[in-house]
């Protein structure tokens, strides 16, 4: 059965939950798209439904008086008040869903200026593997192994300032990405958090993380622009691991 | 005259289309190599792209054992040697990438130098382990020992600088027996699975050919040239024919026939998703990019615009009452445009690869030398006439629309299917030279090395994102439009009332073709474009909804004391409805930009485009294929077959798109060839789930062609439709009326 659950639930990504506060859980903008999706299907499914059950022709019903002639325009039909209520009320509906948008992207585009996050990243991608280097004044803890490899001994040893395709931040920080392209266009994914920018070449792109929101672990980071033969291959891993 | 004319027109085209490709000298490099399997061009190394094909100087060697005993370890060891830069010491000197077909692959414990990615069955050398030749790893034999197991590990040899410049690499490929195995000689020559596909489809085609006249030789007992004479006598009309309905026939069909191409690449792209694979276990990657860019630039432009160009060709001149197109030899010259172009787009595929650059073709990496050569460029060289072809097609319908219309047929009282073409045609003449000049720069920069996408020369790097949505969002609705014209022609018909509220459906069209042009960043979200230009574009594309809802509750209030008639087009056109519906709701959700930003370039983003394309155009225009057949050929199509046959349709659209909204949320990204093993369950799902969908569609082709002869004789006005098109014979006559007819209008009709 994992199959239907797997079609009924989905593990939305992290970010959501962030939404300027207000935003999350019930009431917040994904709730309300969802919510007013299923309405809005309903309806139309529903009004569906009815015509085919009280609408049907049956056999011997006589003609309507305006049917359809061939050869003829029909006659008009419509009724302005009804018309325009369907006008009204969607266009109320999409400006209110406008307006409940435009809060989590206070908080998405507010990227923090460099001297305000605990570290920035740069993040250089080329076809088809992830980069990325620690700023040179940055110490890295002594306890970020996870892209340092093992030593003669089996050993963990420490991160170097740069790695490949492997990330290891500190939590509870606020992270800043620059992200830059040394060849085509790619795309910088966080997946299971649901930060995604364009990496694009000759135009550094930013993107940040406050990793308090988000438990510490391993995530994935895709590529989700197409950028050639490897595009599904270039894979990084990042891991948020508690500093001491 | 008429002919020389016709064939001077020809020759431009064909002229067009070979001055479009310089660089198309048709070598075949890449795929195969049937000679030696351990030399063939194979994608192994692929962060070392500066060496597309194998290296015979480096010896990749995979130590194995005499055969297997099942579930026994064993441990192998794979060493490389030779190869250009072959250093005697110092770091960064190889890598390599081993997979088994059987069995599990494991680095040995505390190994640094080997390990097994996350989610996946090979082994790879870390970072540490590149500073060796060599490296010992585990395998684990499979459960049972009658088989055999294919090992193919790739060696690379890296010269220690940075960047993959001097690095070179082989692949070896070794076969493992189980003890109990039954040895079979494997032939040596392999082929790839799409050319197993073309073989195949070559085989039957010859088959069927031979048969057909074979019987014809013998049935009739005629001399092979005779058969052909009678062929060609049969065929050459068509060939020559300026007649709005022959060349409207010919547009349904060559779209339809391209739909069937694009459906057999999406077919493959679904059983290369089927579960997780390798590179180049089913398609290699680069043969998965391919596929996906022509299933999308197939769908759009070569089934998709055609359909509707062949719907339009046809009944525009018969709903307004007109006997041809204004310039019938223009629309032969459009319609001849397509399958040449098609063709062209397709070369790629016999010159090594075809373009694989995604529909979008996204600069600097379509300008750059990473994309398949000549392939890309026949894909551009082939869009480039599909632009030339849609734009005259829509002078064409333009004119004919204006100067063309019969007695009583005023602006407002044009059918609504040719209300939606009169729009859509101003969309294509705004929207189509915009992406044809694209094009042409592209094709600038790709064959006489013009700078206009070189980043590093200082072009913009998203110019070509502007220039090709400016074009490529009205394009979603130049397709969509017509499908609603067209379901407002069935519903209306089937529910034998008047469309209501005609004056607010023509508005709602026309609104949604004037914002089509003002939403076009909403694909470009991602991109870091201008907060405020994004801001924009997501309100706009938020108020698209307004008119479609409108559409929607106008066909559903349409219905609403109407006496509904269940006929095929009438089915077709209400599951459009709702899986149209379906389509609109998740654009809505897809235009808010924070949301947008987890699902850009996602399957959710798949799966809304595939609800409103197939969705939407292709069942409403399916619908429509089974509402006007009787016009044009005399006959009914098959009402069991055809119900039967949406009944497969819909159920599995559905259950082949549906999951696609999951498997996006969960984070899969579109044009990935292969993807995380927790998401195998749903992929395979929707694999099973569109290969049902794509066989069912083989009854439509069933029906169509056992209609033609077996079908009930139509009549006039089978439906009891109104517009002008029903008042005419089935089919209609050569010049379409006998009489040039007049509208008459239902108010005056009483008195």
């Amino acid at each position: 059965m994992s199959l239907i659950e797997d079609l009924i639930f989905f593990d939305n990504p992290s970010i959501w939950n962030d939404f300027g506060g207000t935003s999350s859980g019930f009431g917040g903008i994904v709730w309300q798209m969802f919510i007013w999706s299923v309405i809005v299907g309903v309806l139309v499914i529903a009004w569906l439904v009815y015509n085919l059950i009280y609408f049907r022709r049956k056999d011997g019903d006589p003609d309507h008086k305006d049917a359809l002639k061939a050869g003829v325009f029909p006659h008009e039909r419509g009724n302005t008040v009804i018309e325009l209520t369907w006008t009204i009320a969607p266009l109320i509906l999409v400006t209110w869903l406008t307006i409940i948008s435009l809060a989590p992207l206070n908080y998405l585009w507010d990227v923090p200026e460099e001297n305000e996050t605990d570290l920035t990243v740069e993040v250089l991608a080329v076809q088809w593997q992830w980069i990325f280097e620690m700023p040179s004044n940055y110490t890295i803890p002594s306890e970020f192994t996870k892209c340092g490899g093992v030593d003669q001994d089996g050993n963990a040893m420490q991160n170097m300032a740069v790695t490949y395709n492997c990330l290891e931040i500190p939590h509870n920080s606020i992270i800043r990405f620059n992200i830059n392209s040394e060849d085509v266009l790619h795309a910088f994914y966080i997946v299971e958090i649901g930060i995604k920018q364009d990496v694009v070449p000759n135009l550094q792109t930013l993107a940040w993380l406050d990793t308090s929101t988000v438990n510490p672990g391993e995530y994935n980071i895709y590529c989700a622009e197409m950028c050639g033969r490897s595009h599904s291959q270039m894979l990084a891993k990042l891991y948020i691991t508690e500093a001491a | 005259m008429n002919l020389r004319k016709l064939s001077i027109g020809f020759l431009l085209a064909i002229l067009v289309a070979i001055s479009a490709f310089p660089t198309g000298n048709g070598l075949p490099t890449g795929i195969t190599d049937q000679n030696t399997t351990d030399t063939v061009i194979a994608n192994g190394c692929t962060c070392h792209n500066t060496n597309t094909e194998a290296t015979s100087s480096v010896i990749v060697n995979l130590t194995l054992p005499e055969n297997f005993t099942s579930g026994e370890t064993y441990t192998l060891i794979l060493n490389i040697s030779g190869g250009p830069n072959d250093l005697a010491d110092g770091g960064n000197r190889g890598g390599f990438f081993v997979t088994a077909s059987d069995g599990e692959l494991s680095p040995t414990v505390n190994d640094t130098l080997v390990q097994k990615p996350f989610g996946f069955t090979h082994l790879t050398h870390t970072v540490d382990g590149n500073d060796y030749r060599e490296w010992t790893f585990e395998w684990t034999a499979p459960e049972s020992d009658d088989i055999s197991v294919q090992f193919v590990a790739y060696g690379n040899s890296v010269n220690g600088a940075d960047g993959s410049q001097g690095d070179y690499w082989n692949k070896q490929a070794i076969t493992l027996y189980g003890v109990n195995a039954v040895i079979e000689i494997k032939t040596q020559n392999e082929l790839s699975g799409p050319q197993k596909i073309i073989y195949a489809f070559a085989i039957i085609a010859v088959t069927l050919t031979v048969v057909v006249i074979g019987n014809r030789m013998v049935t009739k007992d005629q001399a092979f040239e005779d058969v052909l004479k009678g062929y060609w006598k049969s065929i050459y009309p068509w060939l020559t024919t300026t007649d709005h309905k022959y060349v409207g026939i010919m547009y349904i069909c060559t779209g339809f026939g391209w739909f069937f191409i694009g459906g057999i690449l999406g077919l493959l792209i679904r059983w290369q998703l089927m579960e997780p694979r390798i590179d180049g276990e089913f398609l290699t990657y680069e043969e998965y990019n391919s596929t996906f860019t022509m299933h999308g630039t197939t769908m759009i432009f070569m089934a998709a615009m055609p359909i509707i160009f062949g719907f339009a060709n046809y009944l525009i001149p018969l709903q307004i009452g007109a006997r041809d197109l204004a310039f019938p030899r223009l629309n032969a010259l459009s319609y001849w445009l397509l399958p040449t172009g098609g063709i062209v787009i397709y070369m790629g595929y016999f010159t090594g690869g075809a373009g694989d650059v995604g529909w979008t073709g996204y600069t600097p990496y379509s300008s750059g030398d990473t994309a398949t050569t000549p392939g890309t460029d026949f894909w551009v060289a082939g869009q480039i006439m599909l632009g030339a072809s849609s734009t005259l097609t829509a002078i064409n319908f333009l004119v004919t629309m204006l100067r063309m219309r019969a007695p009583g047929v005023t602006m407002m009282r044009l059918p609504l299917f040719s209300w939606s073409i009169l729009i859509t045609v101003f969309l294509l003449l705004l929207s189509i030279p915009v992406f044809t000049v694209a094009l042409i720069l592209l094709m600038a920069d790709r064959t006489f090395g013009t700078l206009y996408f070189n980043v590093e020369a200082g072009a913009d790097p998203i110019l070509w994102q502007h220039l090709f949505w400016y074009f490529g969002h009205p394009e979603v609705y130049i397709v969509i439009l017509p499908a609603f014209g067209v379901l407002s022609e069935i519903i209306t018909t089937f529910s034998r009332r008047p469309i209501f509220g005609y004056t607010s459906m023509v508005y709602a069209m026309a609104t949604i073709g004037i914002i089509s042009f003002i939403v076009y960043g909403h694909h470009m979200f991602t991109t870091g474009a201008d907060p405020l230009f994004r801001f924009i574009v997501m309100l706009t594309t938020m108020l698209v909804a307004v008119p479609t809802g409108i559409k929607i509750f106008n066909w559903l209030a349409t219905m609403t004391g109407g006496s509904i008639v269940l006929k095929t087009p009438m089915v077709f056109a209400l599951g459009t409805v709702i899986t149209f519906t379906i389509g609109g709701i998740t654009g809505i959700v897809l235009a808010s930009i924070p949301i947008d930003i987890a699902l850009h370039d996602g399957y959710f983003v798949v799966a809304h485009f595939h609800y409103v394309l197939v969705g939407g155009t292709i069942f409403a225009f399916m619908g429509g294929v089974y509402y006007w057949y009787p016009k044009m050929t005399g006959k009914m199509m098959n009402e069991k077959l055809g119900l039967l046959h949406f009944a497969l349709s819909f159920i599995f659209f559905n259950a082949a798109f549906y999951p696609m909204h999951n498997v996006g949320l969960s984070g899969m990204p579109r044009r990935y060839a292969t993807y995380d093993a927790s998401l195998a369950d749903m992929n395979e799902f929707i694999s099973i789930a569109a290969m049902i969908f794509g066989i069912s569609q083989l009854i439509f082709v069933y029906n169509v062609l056992y209609s033609y002869k077996n079908g009930e004789e139509a009549g006039d006005d089978p439906w009891d439709g109104w517009s002008l098109e029903w008042t005419t014979s089935s089919p209609p006559p050569h010049n379409s009326f006998t009489e040039i007819p007049t509208l008459k209008i239902a108010e005056e009709e009483k008195q």
